[in-house]
């Protein structure tokens, strides 16, 4: 624990206390230069070093969620816990299973040892539905083994990873490592892949995203995240200022301070293809320096922008029939 | 499997392409450039899909030779068709977008340009024949002998040689199926459908993903790789509509280690309907395994390796589900009539493409041998793609669409050892599985020779009911099955070992029309003859219309300036001059002029919209968008959809609502939700007022059509395949009663008794649409089983059977002339619509309920047409529309010269 202790020197956002690397005014610029550049040296190795980089202990559950009133249900993942280094951050996310899932906000060269539990009615007691009632949680973008893939044994030829009965084993809990590791950076999304089919049941509520940033990113002010499916934006938003989830539920109006710095994380599930767009907003295209004002975006592809918020805007997917059946939602700036 | 198939064990005789070009190198300015003049055959695969061919290979392969040329070189195609349909050479994207088409024998040359360096799909351009497998790659690479870069493990995005690479893989998504080839060494190994593809750990593997027709996003679990011309890392990419193609490299397990990690398309409707396979990273040498192959073990296939059957999901009337050799299959001595059977050996798998149609489908198995694994076959949402599934238990295995539940495709699988085809599980006795929860059914059953008889009508013209010739004949094929054994079905048995489907032949049956009614009707029959064929389309259905005065064909509109395809249902606006028209298995309603059936616009509205209705209070348009999850509104007198109300809470899934009905007072829309098995009650601002499960607990209802009460106090939904019909409080959704239609009937012995006690023998296997009578009186039930159901609706009985045609769909009421109602009622699988009077006498009772007539539907002499009958003339026949609307609520809207028609209690059914 000790080495956890030089973690904020590292200058990682997941630190509650990030200001380490702050210097003294008085300094010349010289002495200045000269302790910034022996510091960067120092954080260099400090951060490449393994030991040191955060280790994320995630705890989750799934729940069914009644939703509609007539019978038809939706499941949806429950933070249960969440530590950085052993720093409780779990009152950051809702108390509830929340549609869409928790998300995780990861830097490049930390670690994930995330526990799934399964609490929905059955699972645990012996019924099958369909030919699996695991709950599992595969993830895209970061680096695990095989045994962390968070699939059934049909798919993997290991093991049925997820919590709950399956069709090969049966786990009270299933716990999955991942190696946020360089080269990672992004947003991605993960998603139940076991639930009654080996397809899981990510289009019946269970998916969240993680973000991975790379080692001293910007921060935003807010951080809009949204996932497109075949008849809604499912979405939440996330202030840096206590990095609370908020506005769960179904194509959330948006709220920004004008002339903020917000970044928007699209993640689509589902069947549909889609065109996002954001009325009256330009951005780069990822990875490019090209300027666009719409974006076609498919299942599980992911697609990450910033704007500065300078004015009111409608948010919505220009496919045909999601657009006629409301698929749009507002971003609000306030000053 | 029989003595007929022992072509099934020729040794696989290994297929391995060395890709060998003719490179003329150019002198002068263009030193580097090179001319690749390529040799190409089309060629028709034992399983029917198509497929290009190398000049000089023994075979052809899918995907085709995957073609690598460098930056500024130019490629010379001279391509052969040996196949029956006009293929092509076309390089979207690169060069001649519309190039010439080959005619079958013919030779034609085509010519690219590689001027920007990419991945590029070439495809045969043949109005979707291209799908079946006449598809490869053109990979454009740089000069200088890079390629795409890898994101290494530990993140450092590395530069790739041409050197470099270990293998390469090309993979196409087509339907929801992968087609690969491997490329070792510059050695091109076809590896086929859904493959497990392999690589030892930490090879360098160039990917090469394309795709042709519906879109589709490619997921590799726990790889990253470069969004092209980007430092962008991804592990999904979407690949658009029409073609597109995504190359990238990796590095076999980097950071992630050994494994079998999954491929798959990301859509949910792809990845349940199969869209997936393995990538094996694993230790030095491992190998990829080649996946079903259309040369493989198959009914009359070449190769002893896991075969490959193909159905083309097709518009085109009884061949929903056709083989794509479905023209030999008839061909064969076997006397097939229908194109929608398929046999292979167990390990087989069968592959279906949505490449004939432009409708949204699903491919769902409706029944299966008892025992047989991964079954459902089903998706949560219709779709456009196709699927795949590999088969390993004998028997019969009957595929539909949910969306369209007359589309049928069967598949023997046949096990090689025993005399005759299976058509059950030989280790369950040959027993089957139905999807509504039946399960053991002895295939001697007479339900399921009765399902057996259903297929094999459905999808065979030739065994429809063609009034025209006067007789019918029914072939079954000559081939001889294995089913359950004694007691049950000794003609199909006999004795218990097997007999020739063709025992159940019907030869030379009369067939007559009853004649005209007597009594005429008000006004005219709109009726949807869904299949009839006509010259100046490709796509099928004509609306023909009835004059109710004197029982003749007035006029045929087919609409080929649009053409118009597989038209469904109608409604007519208030004031009876502007008929909608939905057209099922496209994305559009039509709006045409009653009085000279011309067109006055085609609307885009959804996937597969199937019924129209108006609101009787403002005369807005509402259309069940039955492939998606709403009721579209067009407020009246507008050509565009205002709003799609949902039929189901966000997230839920989709209810893909069909026959709905409007209360008379417009405030409320009943749809029967097929998909979710439930009838929904919304109101038009969008409100879900209630969602009631017709199934009583078994799966499967399939609720279809609705009919309302005129002062909309109780809901009648017919349930497709379970044989019942719901009665619901119109108020408030209560489920009041379920009628099961086929108490009287005997699903083992086929015996019919009054079983309900009602004093009438009455069954109605498979009903479809329910109308209640504008006064209130009778429920018609047209059950495409050949029945029409009479129900009372003050005791929710049934009252009377008759009989109707295979196919028996539509039904609607208009008013005959002096008063009282007419039901008029289609059939799919005959050309004649029959009258039904629900009170001849008109004392208010119903007992007396009859068959008044019937009227053939094939254009006479006096019709006027917009296009030529070609073929199935008057077949198909679905929604029917009396016009005038005579419901309560609509009636009082009509303008007083279509009132006039009408007796005072017509005009006014319950009030007066
Ligand atoms: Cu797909
Ligand atoms: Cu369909």
């Amino acid at each position: 624990m000790l080495f956890q202790s030089n973690r904020p020197y590292c200058g990682m956002e997941f630190s509650e206390n990030s200001s380490a690397t702050q210097y003294t005014p008085h300094a010349t610029l010289l002495r200045q230069l000269l302790i910034s550049s022996l510091m960067a040296l120092a954080m260099f190795f400090l951060c490449v070093g393994k030991s040191l980089a955060a280790e994320h202990i995630i705890q989750m559950t799934a729940e069914e969620v009644h939703e509609d009133g007539f019978g038809s249900k939706l499941m949806a993942y429950k933070m249960l816990s969440h530590t950085v280094n052993g720093t409780n951050i779990t009152h950051r996310y809702s108390n509830h299973a929340t549609i869409p899932g928790p998300t995780l906000f990861l830097t490049e060269g930390d670690t994930v040892n995330l526990t799934i539990y399964n609490d929905i009615p059955g699972a645990n007691a012996g019924v099958l539905k369909g030919i699996s009632s695991q709950v599992s949680v595969h993830v895209h973008g970061v680096h695990y083994k095989i045994v962390s893939d968070g699939t059934l044994k049909v798919i993997n030829q290991e093991d049925d990873q997820g919590a709950g009965v399956g069709p090969a084993q049966t786990h009270a809990n299933y716990s999955y490592t991942w190696d946020v590791a360089p080269g990672t950076a992004g947003t991605w999304a993960y998603h139940d892949h076991n639930y009654e089919t080996h397809n899981g049941a990510e289009h019946k509520g269970l998916f969240g995203a993680i973000i991975v940033n790379p080692v001293g990113a910007a921060n935003y002010a807010k951080e809009f995240v949204l996932y497109l499916t075949d008849d809604a934006f499912w979405g939440m938003e996330i202030d840096s200022h206590g990095m609370k989830q908020k506005k769960h539920g179904i194509n959330p109006d948006f709220i920004a301070r004008k002339d903020s710095e917000v970044r928007f994380h699209l993640i689509a599930l589902g069947t549909d293809i889609h065109k996002f767009k954001l009325s009256g907003y330009q951005w780069a295209d990822p990875g490019t320096n090209n300027m666009i004002n719409e974006v076609a975006i498919g299942p599980l592809e992911k697609h990450v922008f910033t704007v500065k918020a300078t004015k009111n805007a409608q948010y919505s997917d220009e496919n045909f029939t999601n657009k006629l059946m409301g698929m749009v939602g507002k971003l609000k700036v306030s000053h | 499997m029989n003595k007929y198939f022992s072509g099934l064990s020729i040794p696989l005789t290994k297929m391995t392409v060395l890709i060998l070009f003719t490179v003329t190198m150019l002198a002068s300015s263009m030193a580097f450039a090179a001319v690749h003049n390529i040799t190409l055959t089309a060629e028709t695969l034992p399983n029917g899909q198509l497929a290009y061919k190398l000049s000089g290979e023994a075979r052809a392969a899918i995907p085709g030779p995957t073609l690598f040329v460098k930056q500024g070189d130019s490629v010379n195609v001279t391509l052969t068709n040996n196949t029956a349909v006009p293929v092509s050479f076309k390089v979207p994207g690169v060069g001649e977008q519309n190039p010439a088409m080959t005619a079958p024998g013919a030779t034609a040359t085509y010519a690219v340009d590689a001027t920007t360096v990419g991945s590029y799909v070439y495809h045969g351009n043949s109005n979707g024949k291209e799908l079946l497998g006449l598809f490869g790659a053109l990979i454009v690479d740089k000069t200088d002998g890079s390629v795409e870069r890898y994101v290494n493990d530990n993140g450092a995005l590395t530069a790739v040689a041409q050197a470099d690479i270990d293998k390469q893989l090309v993979l196409f998504m087509v339907g929801s199926t992968f087609w690969a080839t491997e490329i070792v060494d510059g050695i091109q190994k076809p590896l086929w459908a859904n493959p497990i593809l392999g690589a030892a750990e930490d090879e360098i593997v160039r990917f090469h993903v394309l795709s042709v027709g519906p879109a589709h996003t490619f997921h590799l679990h726990a790889h990253r790789w470069l969004k092209p011309g980007t430092d962008s890392v991804i592990d999904t990419k979407l690949l658009v509509d029409g073609a597109d193609a995504h190359s990238f490299t990796i590095k076999a397990g980097a950071g992630v280690g050994k494994g079998d990690w999954q491929f798959h398309c990301h859509l949910i409707s792809h990845m349940e309907a199969g869209m997936h396979g393995s990538f094996k990273v694993g230790g030095a040498g491992t190998s990829s395994t080649v996946g079903a192959s259309p040369y493989g073990r198959i009914l009359l296939g070449t190769d002893d390796v896991p075969g490959l059957v193909t159905f083309e999901i097709s518009d085109e009337g009884a061949s929903w589900f056709r083989s794509a050799r479905g023209d030999a299959i008839v061909g064969l001595p076997y006397d097939i009539k229908t194109k929608s059977l398929e046999v292979m050996a167990p390990g087989s798998s069968v592959n279906f493409v949505m490449s004939d149609t432009n409708g949204v489908h699903t491919i769902s198995t409706l029944l299966w041998p008892t025992g047989a694994h991964h079954m459902p076959f089903d998706q949560t949402s219709a779709y456009r793609g196709g699927g795949i599934i590999k088969l390993d238990t004998p028997g019969l295995y009957v595929f539909t669409c949910k969306v369209h539940p007359y589309m049928f495709g069967a598949v023997i699988v046949d096990d090689p050892n025993t005399v005759g085809l299976d058509l059950g599980n030989p280790e369950k006795e040959y027993k089957i599985d139905l999807v509504t929860g039946i399960s053991g059914l002895p295939t001697s059953s007479d339900l399921a020779v009765r399902l057996l008889r259903t297929f094999f009508v459905a999808t065979s013209p030739d065994n429809w009911q063609d009034y025209s010739s006067q007789i019918w004949n029914v072939k079954f094929p000559t081939l001889p099955v294995r089913i359950s054994g004694a007691p049950f079905s000794e003609e199909l048995t006999q004795g218990g070992v097997s007999a020739p489907l063709s025992i159940l032949n019907v030869n030379d049956a009369p067939l007559a029309l009853l004649g005209k009614p007597a009594v005429p009707g008000v006004g005219e029959v709109w009726i949807n003859t869904q299949f009839e064929k006509t010259d100046g389309k490709t796509k099928p259905g004509t609306i023909t219309v009835v004059d109710a005065k004197n029982w003749t064909v007035k006029r045929k509109i087919a609409l080929p300036e649009i053409n118009m395809n597989n038209p469904h249902n109608m409604w007519v606006n208030r004031d009876q001059s502007v008929v909608y028209q939905t057209q099922w298995f496209d994305t559009k309603l039509t709006m045409l002029k009653r009085n000279n059936g011309q067109l006055i616009k085609n609307i885009h509205v959804g996937d597969t919209p199937s019924h129209v209705m108006t609101l009787p209070s403002n005369d807005d348009i509402t259309i069940a968008i039955n492939g998606e999850n709403g009721v579209a509104l067009i407020p009246a007198g507008k050509f565009e959809i205002s709003k799609i109300l949902p039929t189901q809470a966000a997230g839920h899934t989709s209810a893909n609502p069909h026959g709905h009905w409007v209360s008379a007072d417009g405030k409320s829309i009943v749809t029967p939700n097929i998909n979710t098995g439930d009838i929904g009650i919304y109101g038009v601002d969008g409100k879900i007022h209630s969602r009631t499960s017709t199934g009583n607990n078994a799966p499967g209802a399939h609720p279809i059509a609705i009919g309302m009460m005129p002062d909309s106090s109780k809901v009648y939904a017919a349930n497709l395949l379970h044989h019942t019909l719901s009665v619901l409080n119109g108020d408030t959704g209560a489920l009041i009663k379920t009628i099961n239609l086929i108490a009287d009937y005997h699903p083992i012995t086929g015996a019919f008794a009054d079983n309900d006690g009602n004093g009438e023998i009455a069954v109605g296997v498979l009903p479809i649409q329910s109308p209640v009578s504008p006064d209130g009186k009778a429920v018609v039930i047209a059950s495409t089983g050949g029945q029409i159901v009479i129900i009372d609706t003050a005791t929710d009985t049934i009252v009377k059977m008759l009989p109707c045609d295979p196919g028996c769909h539509g039904a609607n009421f208009g008013a005959k002339k002096g008063g009282g109602y007419y039901a008029y009622v289609s059939n799919k699988f005959s050309n004649r619509m029959i009258v039904v009077d629900i009170d001849p006498n008109g004392d208010g009772n119903i007992a007396d309920a009859g068959i008044a007539g019937d009227v053939a539907l094939v254009a006479g002499n006096n019709t006027a047409i917009d296009d030529t009958v070609n073929s199935l003339p008057g077949f198909g026949g679905q929604g029917v529309l009396a016009i005038p609307v005579v419901y309560n609520g609509w009636v009082q809207n009509l303008p007083s010269k279509w009132k006039k028609g009408l007796t005072d209690a017509q005009k006014n059914p319950i009030g007066h």
